[in-house]
């Protein structure tokens, strides 16, 4: 009967971010924000395993206070307690930290076999929190997983390598990230989103961890990448003729 | 100590890293130490490529996975403290940079597209893609090694040189890893190569069936171009083999024209459409992304539309 624990993470929806016309510069003071996608895989498959073999389920996140608003969304998709680990201080943590921060906070507040990442996240993609977590629990690692099985005491995955697929097999507890070919997440119903508000949070405060880690990668520079384009429309009823007249020119087809 | 490491999965990764980490071993006047996993005997064929040292990581049992090499990367990286280390952004390549930077406790910048040696703090400043591609980011590691993993095709392939000298030395086999490999499926090829081709008709999510890809095939046959998908029709729905996927984790293309049929335009998409020269999109809903970043748009029903575009297309080609 597994203990899974599920790391998600609280992004910036990137639908909302804007850059100011004509420059480089991103405006990102009127975005939302929501469970990073490939989490939302993470859930799923942690939920979708305890369906099968039995055990927990626990969703674990960090952030600043404001990403409280996260912990109702990620029950909803299925597990049963969540443990929120936050700090004023934890608005732009880089891969390091978190998983440095989240390590600490596994090591000393939370009992678990199976830790389940996604592959990334929505905001950074560094694709480093799952292995650096891994490491820093000196756990077996499996990243890329497309596939998961659990038989005894052992995970077995289907991950995605460059020239096919590796089937692996780890000992529990170990780490997997998963790829969002997984699974399908499920969208959580009335009675999900009802139910979520009564499950368990457990809240841990940089005093609860005793101790900061200091970034090991700055950013220096942060600019939208601009794409200029014509932006012109045809007519779909009288449009066509010009538009593959337009087309074969401009991209000088033969 | 110093020097600049390089790591890369095969020789082809490896000619790339070497190019990249030569110029920087020869801006900082270092050493550039290039690990190698396979025959000890082509190891100094690394000398020749611009390699100054070659550390030989020593063959395994074939169930254990590259990533049994950690434990003797890092502590041979904390007998050398390397100034920098470059490891190819290949699946293994993510994953063992981001557990050897965990080990070392140092900062590590994913899928570097741009690296240039800052003239005054002599620190590595590091370009990459953040928020699925809609912006830049540009970092700098306040540890040491400055590590960073490289997507292929960043640099060129070097180019060997004769005369060069250098060392060749094997590291002590790693202990065993838990983690094991049961069996191995290795891909089928595929004919399609759509970072080729120069002209690309793509689909996305507004495809009702896979039988309708036949449409987007009469669109590409007529200019002569190859189809090409978004990520969730190959890897959710595989109606396209993987490879055909274009986006922020798939291909990265530069077609004389993309035609994109039924693609709402979300960045982890676009991002790989960048350097096309003319883009071109139809999409029914009027609003859609795609259209901001389009040359040429219609808002319609692609089954209403695609045919008629095909047959004006032919007619202009006179097909």
């Amino acid at each position: 009967m597994p203990k899974i624990i599920t790391c998600f993470k609280w992004v910036i929806d990137q639908a909302d971010i804007k850059s100011e016309p004509g420059s480089n510069r991103l405006i990102l003071d009127r975005v939302d924000y929501k469970i990073s996608d490939y989490d939302r895989n993470a859930i799923e498959e942690a939920v979708r395993l305890q369906e099968v073999y039995g055990g927990s389920v626990a969703a674990l996140t960090i952030g600043t206070p404001a990403a409280r608003k996260s912990l109702k969304d990620a029950l909803a998709r299925g597990p049963e307690q969540a443990y929120f680990v936050h700090d004023a201080s934890f608005n732009d943590l880089e891969p390091a930290q978190t998983a440095s921060l989240l390590a600490r906070a596994l090591d000393s507040q939370i009992d678990y076999d199976l830790i389940i990442c996604g592959e990334g996240s929505g905001d950074l993609y560094a694709q480093q929190v799952g292995p650096r977590l891994a490491e820093n629990l000196n756990l077996p690692c499996i990243t890329q997983a497309r596939k998961l099985t659990i038989q005894e005491n052992q995970v077995i995955a289907e991950r995605k390598v460059e020239e096919g697929i590796e089937v692996v097999a780890a000992p529990m507890p170990c780490l997997v990230t998963v790829l969002p070919e997984i699974n399908t997440p499920r969208i959580p119903g009335l009675k999900d989103t009802l139910a979520a508000s009564k499950k368990p949070v457990t809240e841990i405060s940089l005093q609860d961890l005793g101790q900061y880690y200091e970034p090991c990668l700055k950013t220096i520079d942060l600019q939208a990448t601009t794409m200029e384009r014509k932006c012109e429309k045809f007519d779909p009823a009288d449009g066509l003729n010009k538009l593959a007249q337009a087309l074969v020119k401009a991209a000088a087809i033969s | 100590m110093a020097g600049v490491w390089i790591l890369g999965e095969n020789h082809e990764q490896t000619l790339e890293l070497l190019n990249g980490g030569r110029k920087l071993a020869d801006q900082l006047d270092t050493k550039l130490v290039a690990l190698f996993r396979g025959v000890q005997e082509l190891a100094p064929e690394y000398i020749d490529y611009g390699a100054d040292e070659v550390l030989v990581l020593p063959p395994i049992a074939p169930e254990q996975p590259f990533s049994s090499y950690v434990p003797i990367i890092v502590e041979e990286a904390r007998q050398e403290d390397p100034d920098i280390f470059l490891v190819a952004a290949t699946t293994r390549g993510k994953e063992i940079a981001a557990r050897i930077a965990a080990r070392l406790n140092t900062g590590l910048g994913s899928e570097c597209t741009g690296l240039i040696l800052d003239p005054d703090s002599g620190k590595l400043h590091m370009k990459r893609m953040m928020f699925g591609g809609a912006a830049v980011q540009k970092v700098v590691c306040t540890t040491r090694p400055q590590m960073a993993t490289i997507p292929l095709h960043t640099f060129e392939p070097t180019a060997r040189l004769e005369g060069r000298t250098g060392q060749v030395r094997e590291l002590a086999a790693p202990p065993a890893s838990a983690v094991s490999i049961i069996e191995r499926k290795p891909r089928e090829k595929e004919s399609s190569n759509i970072t080729e081709a120069r002209v690309l008709v793509c689909v996305g999510r507004g495809l009702q069936k896979e039988a309708d890809l036949e449409l987007a095939r009469e669109l590409a046959e007529a200019l002569g171009g190859e189809i090409a998908c978004t990520r969730p029709i190959a890897e959710e729905l595989h109606w396209l083999p993987e490879e055909s996927y274009i986006g922020l984790s798939g291909q990265h293309v530069k077609p004389d024209l993309y035609i994109g049929i039924g693609i709402s335009g979300q960045i982890q998409h676009t991002v790989g459409i960048r350097d096309a020269k003319v883009i071109c999109a139809v999409n029914r809903d009027e609003k859609a992304a795609i259209f901001q970043i389009s040359d040429y748009g219609i808002t319609g029903d692609l089954y209403e539309v695609i045919p008629r575009l095909t047959a004006e297309l032919k007619k202009v080609l006179q097909k």
